[in-house]
């Protein structure tokens, strides 16, 4: 994609308040978003994961500072369309996104609105639903396929707005294991076909797939970087309220019985070698 | 203290009027032991969510029997009374919420038992308290205006105020973060240690129940493929791969260790896993 390093999404001192709340959901936030790359967002509950999640996409609109995405301010009423063509929201519960009676129509439903000719919805549905891998599916009831299936649908249904963000908000925490992997290999996939991914969850395991992790604290930026670099300190990542990846706490195990695993380590594997070098 | 509970060749199927039914659970063969912590564990749509219907008497079989300390349930009355000793926490601890306060919310359900006054009261502060709730500080908000976490507590502490001998969650981890879910497993084994309580935790995360459980009962389309401990999912007896479900962090390094000749007494415990690798390291610089 040729402007692709100019494309990017914005985070300026971005503040935002729920109305009648006493205290801030993000209270200052700078973060920025290119493409071409995956970004995983943590946080404890009530850190204001979600609450970024959709100033991203234009659902919400910063109290203060400003969210641009390719240089569009949300805030600015007329660019909203162009926002959300452009970042492609999948929510927790596919359930509440199922409103079509067959899949192809449930995936043709973003394009649709758009105002698209009929010939180029369905170039799109088709394209969508290829890429994601539900061919078979497209005469079949939204309501009736599994949760899986059912995210998988409103992942292509974002991708036939052809958007150059996914943001996912905990997109995978209902998913059985079989059905996460499939969302998250198809994440990584449209990543390196240049989508820009930014993923909200729980499991610090699938942040180990992102290219930059953001962990969030009480509405502000805790920590930001690789993942090496971020989740490798058990003790840190436990007072950010999340669960360490075990490895890590394993390691810091070792470390008081005098024994050093070399920085870095975070999977199973490259522990077990070092165990057997 | 909890008794037995039995089910035997239990099947259940939905009825879709005007169609066949939809079959969800097939021949099911399982005891829940008095004071147990039991895993039910299962992908998306293997029969978990009405298994744990069904293990409260909010479905009755339909085909196959239960029974609670040796004595069948059957017929509307022995259901009924088996019923007072079952508590479910639904998935979605809205479903639960109804009441004004949060006090009025917890004592629903000895309320209706026929509780009132200073044994009402008791009744409420002590669930309120196992489940982790100032009532102080709660007691009088709108159970609504609470965050996901205080929810989950607040349904939790309604169920526990029924004083169940039998208490099965369904997915109670989806949705809490770290912290709220390891208070939640808190309160869970103090239940269970202090009222002599079994308790189903149904998930389709063995993660989520590898500290707490006993043995792990595995959904595949409805049926039950098998009944393990941990040690034995650690050895793999079953390929969890293909039922849709894997082995936690902890269970897949005890696997590891243990196909690299390094003997785990437990594995759920890091400074065990920490002091076999320890021993095993000390042993090969020795070499």
């Amino acid at each position: 994609m040729g402007d692709a390093d100019s494309f990017r999404m914005r985070m300026e001192g971005v503040r935002y308040r729920y109305p009648r709340a006493g205290s801030d959901a993000l209270s200052g936030i700078d973060l920025e978003f290119e493409q071409g790359r995956m970004y995983a967002v943590l946080g404890r509950n009530g850190s204001g994961k979600s609450t970024l999640a959709r100033c991203l996409n234009g659902l919400l609109v910063p109290t203060v500072g400003r969210v641009t995405v390719g240089g569009l301010d949300s805030a600015d009423g007329a660019s909203g369309l162009e926002i959300r063509r452009n970042v492609a929201m999948v929510f927790q519960n596919p359930d509440a996104q199922m409103i079509a009676s067959s899949v192809e129509e449930e995936v043709a439903f973003g394009p649709e609105n758009l105002g698209l000719e009929p010939a180029l919805i369905r170039g799109r549905v088709d394209r969508a639903m290829d890429l994601v891998g539900i061919r078979e599916l497209a005469r079949r009831q939204p309501r009736k396929l599994s949760q899986g299936q059912k995210q998988l649908v409103a992942v292509a249904g974002a991708l036939a707005m052809e958007p150059r963000f996914i943001v996912s908000d905990e997109s995978t925490s209902m998913l059985d294991h079989d059905a996460r992997e499939r969302v998250l290999e198809l994440f990584g996939r449209l990543r390196d076909d240049g989508l820009g991914i930014v993923h909200v969850t729980h499991f610090l395991e699938e942040a180990l797939l992102a290219d930059t992790v953001v962990i969030l604290e009480d509405g502000v930026v805790a920590d930001e970087g690789a993942p090496a670099d971020v989740l490798s300190s058990p003790d840190e990542v436990r007072g950010l309220g999340l669960r360490p990846l075990e490895v890590t706490v394993v390691i810091r195990e070792l470390a008081t019985l005098g024994h050093r695993v070399p920085a870095g380590v975070l999977d199973i594997e490259e522990l077990l070698s070092w165990l057997n070098a | 203290m909890a008794e037995r509970l039995t089910l035997e060749e239990v099947s259940y199927s939905y009825p879709l009027p005007g169609r066949e039914d939809l079959p969800a659970l097939d021949g099911i063969s399982l005891a829940v032991e008095p004071g147990e912590v039991l895993c039910v564990a299962g992908a998306n749509g293997s029969g978990k969510s009405t298994l744990a219907q069904v293990c409260a008497g909010l479905l009755a079989p339909t085909a196959g029997s239960m029974g609670y300390g040796g004595e069948k349930i059957e017929g509307r009355r022995r259901l009924l009374s088996f019923r007072r000793k079952v508590g479910l926490l639904f998935q979605n601890a809205e479903d639960q919420l109804f009441a004004d306060t949060v006090f009025e919310d917890v004592a629903f359900g000895p309320r209706n038992h026929g509780l009132k006054g200073e044994e009402l009261e008791t009744r409420v502060a002590s669930a309120a308290g196992h489940a982790g709730i100032d009532l102080d500080e709660l007691g009088g908000r709108s159970p609504f205006s609470l965050s996901e976490g205080e929810k989950r507590r607040v349904a939790l502490a309604g169920v526990l105020a029924l004083d169940p001998e039998v208490l099965v969650l369904d997915e109670p981890f989806i949705g809490l973060d770290f912290d709220n879910g390891e208070r939640l497993k808190g309160v869970l084994g103090a239940y269970r240690e202090e009222r002599g309580a079994s308790v189903v935790i149904v998930t389709h995360e063995l993660a989520d129940a590898w500290s707490l459980a006993d043995r792990f009962v595995l959904l595949d389309g409805g049926r039950c493929a098998a009944v393990e401990e941990k040690s034995e999912l650690v050895r793999g007896d079953i390929e969890l791969a293909g039922l849709g479900m894997r082995l936690p962090q902890w269970g897949a390094l005890a696997r590891g260790l243990i196909r690299c000749g390094v003997a785990v007494a437990d594995p759920s415990d890091p400074v065990v896993l920490a002091r076999a690798m320890a021993e095993r390291r000390r042993a090969s610089d020795g070499r």
